[in-house]
């Protein structure tokens, strides 16, 4: 099998690694760059717990090979702190009490971060929308909208 | 769980690609946006020993209009990207409509028009839209040739590609002036499912001289319906005539019982939609007339 060297930024770093091509990004951030954060579940994406920003775009991770993001930028869950002081969306999720098993709360963190760079003032449509590739099995979403369009406004 | 095991490819240029393609011929797949192949990869339903990425050759990325030869959309194209272009939006409005249910907006990002239909599963969502708008597909190989969308499709994940060959782009002419279209899907979720049956409809001057309707999930493959507009030939109410075409697409599928619902139900489900689609684009225009 084929190994590749490859150089990427994620969150902020650079790294220099050797990956081989059957190796998923989704391998590549949770084994060799050691930041679990992002979650593996189904692993053929459907789930959507497995989305990190791929240039800023929500991309699900198990998907990707690994070589394909050479010269890329990936952000994870763990690229959203400031040093201890968690983002907006953060925030609102521990205020609405949009976390229960916590599972999915990277990818969902993730996802909704971006839909508010993109567009800083979502309907609830836009976030049902922007939120529509990732499965929540506990709280039923409702907290997690209301979690999202708060803090929307309070940036 | 990894993935089998395989070489990776990266051509940078065109020529380079039909090289690397034509040495390993069926011993290689392509990926673009990896969001069908990767999956197939992990049920070893394909076992290539290579994997060609498309992506890195720059002409691919190309999508582009122009006012005469109408709409080109690279094999890099993103699903993404096709919803961004207002002239998509705007004169192919059947094809953004389909792109906009296709799986949920993060496989959006990353998905391509071309792998949709190179993928060739009788769900693909932006098939439907390609043959109402009668698109064409460009394939290259050892040598170049057009092969029209209708002309495609195979059976099931089966396409016209010989090994050797892949789709540089897909070519979608202009509607004629004035034409409308629109794509209904019924599933029983939205964007986590495939969909029990999908209708793109394109209608011109009032439904009388165009009307064209395709389905997916219905067939082996996505399907043009033929003769549809003999439905509108004959006198009649526009609902008659509706129920003509409505009885026309009832004739001319071959839905099966499968996991997500009975054929019946798809049957009836094609009906429905079709009716549905078909008031909605020649309603207003029918009640002037």
């Amino acid at each position: 099998m084929s190994r590749h060297k490859i150089s990427l930024t994620a969150n902020g770093q650079r790294y220099d690694v050797e990956v081989e091509a059957n190796r998923t990004l989704l391998q590549l951030i949770r084994e060799d760059l050691e930041m679990t954060g992002t979650k593996c579940a189904c692993e053929r994406g459907d789930c959507g717990l497995c989305t990190v920003l791929l240039d800023g775009v929500p991309t699900k991770s198990c998907l990707v090979l690994a070589v394909e993001v050479d010269g890329r930028e990936v952000t994870t869950i763990e690229g959203l702190v400031k040093g201890d002081e968690l983002n907006a969306v953060q925030r609102a999720f521990i205020e609405h009490g949009a976390v229960q098993c916590g599972f999915c709360t990277p990818a969902f963190v993730i996802a909704a971060t971006a839909l508010l760079k993109r567009n800083p003032h979502p309907t609830e449509d836009d976030v049902k929308e922007a939120m529509g590739g990732i499965l929540c099995r506990c709280t039923g979403y409702r907290q997690i909208i209301d979690a999202i369009l708060d803090a929307s406004k309070k940036r | 769980m990894p993935l089998p095991k395989f070489d990776y490819i990266r051509p940078r240029t065109m020529r380079k690609l039909v090289s690397a393609l034509a040495e390993r011929k069926a011993d290689a797949k392509i990926i673009a946006g990896g969001t069908d192949l990767v999956v197939l990869l992990r049920d070893k339903i394909v076992r290539p020993n290579y994997v060609i990425d498309v992506k890195g050759v720059r002409e691919l990325h190309k999508l582009s209009w122009n006012k005469k030869l109408g709409l080109t959309i690279g094999a890099a194209v993103t699903l993404k990207e096709l919803l961004d272009s207002d002239i998509v939006k705007q004169k192919f409005g059947v094809l953004w409509k389909a792109a906009s249910t296709l799986a949920d907006p993060t496989i959006r990002n990353r998905a391509t028009l071309v792998g949709n239909i190179c993928n060739a599963s009788p769900a693909a969502d932006t098939a439907p839209a390609l043959l109402v708008l009668d698109a064409k597909v460009e394939v290259v190989g050892k040598g170049k040739r057009t092969v029209a969308i209708k002309d495609f499709f195979k059976g099931v994940k089966k396409t016209a590609l010989k090994p050797g060959e892949f789709v540089r782009a897909v070519k979608v002419p202009n509607p004629p002036e004035g034409a409308r279209g629109d794509y209904l899907e019924w599933g029983r979720t939205v964007g986590e499912d495939l969909s029990v049956v999908g209708v793109a409809a394109l209608v011109a001057d009032s439904g009388e001289k165009l009307v064209r309707v395709a389905l997916s999930s219905v067939a082996p493959t996505p399907l043009l319906v033929p003769d549809i507009e003999g439905a509108f030939r004959d006198g009649g109410s526009l609902d008659e005539k509706i129920e003509r075409a409505v009885s026309i697409v009832q004739s001319k599928i071959c839905p099966i019982s499968d996991v997500r619902c009975c054929k019946e139900y798809r049957l009836y489900m094609a009906g429905v939609l079709t009716s549905r689609v078909l008031k909605r684009l020649l309603g207003a225009a029918d009640v002037k007339a």
